[in-house]
C-alpha cells in the first residue's frame, strides 16, 4: 500500500513538473532537418550561415556518432554472448542465441539451400537496423544536443567566432539566435546509411546470382536468344535491379525519418498523451522495416540463385534431395 | 493565398493522394492473406512471411509521397 502511494504521488509530481516546465519553456519553431547534421568538423571549421554542416573539413554527424554507439552495442553483445559459450546456454548467451536462432528458423523459410551463404549479410543488417532504428526513438535521442549559432545574415557578421556553445541547461531551450542540433539521431534517418545498405545488398545479390549460375547469370539481363519479347523484358530486369537500391534506400529512410517527423509534429502540436500511440506504432514500424529490409534481401538473393527458365527442374531436385 | 498556405495545400494534396493507391493496395495484400490463411491454415507462416512483403512493397508508393510532402509543408525543398 506505501509503494502504492508512493508511486501515485511520485507520478503526480512528475505531472505537475510535466505541465509546468511546459509552461516555462514554451515549444519553439519546428526544427526539421532531413539530412544528419554535423557536430564538429575534424580539420575544419562549422559553417556560420548553415548550422549543422561543415564549411571545410571531416564532419562528424550526429548519425555518425549514433552509428558507432549501435556498432559498439552490436560488438560487445556478441563478445559477452559467446565468451563462454556453453554447451547449455545460461544467461545472455540464452538470449543471444534466442534472437540468432529465430531469425535463423526465419531465413530457412526462405530458402533452405542457401541459407548458410545468406543469412550473414541478413542477420548482419537485420541486427543493425533494428538496434538503430529502436536508438533513434529512445527518449532524448532528437530532443537533447547542442546549440549551434543560427546565423541570421545580420548576426552572422557580428559574431565572427561562431564557436558553438554546449547549452548547459533544459533541452530545447536554445538561444533566439541559436538552433538545437541534437546529440543523436536514428543511423535509418540519414539516407547515406540506408543508400549504402541498399548499395551492399544488390552487389550482394548480383555477387551470389554470379556465383550459382556462372555467367549463364546474365543471360537474364541480355537474352538476344528467343526473339525481341525476351530482350525487352531482360533489359525491364535490368532497370529493376537498379531500382531496387532506391527502393531498399528509400523504404528504409522514408519511414524511420517520416515517423520521426510524425512524432516531432504531435508532441509540438499537443505534448500530452497524444504522441503515445504514435510512439508505440513507430517502435512496431522499426522491428517491422527492419525485418522487412533483411527479408527483402534473402527472397532477391534467392531469385537470384534461381536459373533462368530452369527454375521448376532446379527446385523439383533439391526437394527430392531433402 | 499566401506562399505558405500553397505549400501547406500541396504538402496536404501529396500526403492525400499519395494515400490512396497504397490503401487499396494494402488492403488487397491482407485480404488475399487473410483468405489463403483461413483455407490452408497449415501454410501460416510462410504467408506471414509473403503478407508483410506485399505490405511493405505496397506501402513505398504512401511512404515516399510522405516524406516529399514534408519536405514540401515544412520548405526544405
Amino acid at each position: 500500500m506505501r509503494i502504492r502511494n508512493a508511486v501515485l504521488v511520485a507520478l503526480a509530481i512528475g505531472a505537475v513538473m510535466y505541465f509546468g516546465l511546459g509552461l516555462v519553456f514554451p515549444r519553439e519553431d519546428l526544427h526539421i532537418s532531413v539530412k544528419a547534421e554535423a557536430l564538429m568538423c575534424i580539420g575544419g571549421a562549422m559553417d556560420a550561415a548553415h548550422p549543422g554542416e561543415c564549411a571545410s573539413g571531416f564532419p562528424i554527424t550526429n548519425s555518425l556518432v549514433t552509428t558507432i554507439i549501435v556498432d559498439v552495442l552490436l560488438v560487445l553483445t556478441v563478445v559477452f554472448g559467446v565468451r563462454r559459450a556453453q554447451l547449455v546456454p545460461r544467461g545472455f548467451q540464452n538470449f543471444v542465441e534466442l534472437v540468432v536462432g529465430t531469425f535463423y528458423d526465419f531465413a530457412v523459410g526462405v530458402d533452405k539451400k542457401n541459407v548458410a551463404k545468406f543469412f550473414p549479410f541478413a542477420a548482419t543488417a537485420f541486427l543493425l537496423i533494428i538496434l538503430s532504428n529502436l536508438l533513434g526513438l529512445l527518449p532524448g535521442a532528437g530532443s537533447i544536443g547542442m546549440c549551434q549559432p543560427y546565423a541570421h545574415a545580420a548576426t552572422a557578421g557580428a559574431e565572427g567566432g561562431h564557436a558553438a556553445s554546449v547549452y548547459a541547461g533544459w533541452p530545447l531551450t536554445c538561444g533566439a539566435d541559436e538552433l538545437l542540433v541534437p546529440y543523436l539521431r536514428a543511423p535509418s534517418a540519414d539516407l547515406n546509411m540506408t543508400l549504402a545498405l541498399g548499395l551492399i545488398s544488390v552487389t550482394l545479390i548480383q555477387y551470389f546470382g554470379l556465383k550459382a549460375l556462372g555467367w549463364e547469370y546474365l543471360v537474364r539481363f541480355f537474352n538476344f536468344r528467343e526473339g525481341p519479347m525476351f530482350t525487352v523484358i531482360g533489359l525491364i530486369e535490368l532497370i529493376s535491379e537498379v531500382i531496387r537500391i532506391v527502393s531498399f534506400a528509400f523504404r528504409l529512410f522514408g519511414n524511420i525519418f517520416a515517423g520521426e517527423v510524425v512524432l516531432v509534429v504531435l508532441a509540438s502540436l499537443f505534448p500530452y498523451m497524444l504522441p503515445l500511440p504514435f510512439y508505440a506504432f513507430e517502435v512496431f514500424v522499426a522491428a517491422m522495416q527492419a525485418i522487412i529490409f533483411s527479408v527483402l534481401t534473402l527472397v532477391f538473393m534467392s531469385m537470384a540463385t534461381q536459373a533462368h527458365g530452369g527454375g521448376h527442374e532446379d527446385a523439383e531436385h533439391g526437394a527430392a534431395a531433402h | 493565398m499566401t506562399d505558405e498556405g500553397l505549400r501547406f495545400v500541396a504538402m496536404a494534396l501529396a500526403i492525400g493522394l499519395g494515400a490512396i493507391g497504397p490503401g487499396a493496395g494494402i488492403g488487397v495484400v491482407f485480404s488475399g492473406a487473410l483468405q489463403a490463411m483461413g483455407r490452408n491454415p497449415e501454410a501460416e507462416g510462410m504467408l506471414r512471411t509473403y503478407m508483410f512483403l506485399g505490405f511493405a512493397l505496397a506501402e513505398v508508393p504512401f511512404i515516399l509521397s510522405l516524406v516529399f510532402g514534408l519536405l514540401i509543408g515544412f520548405s526544405i525543398i
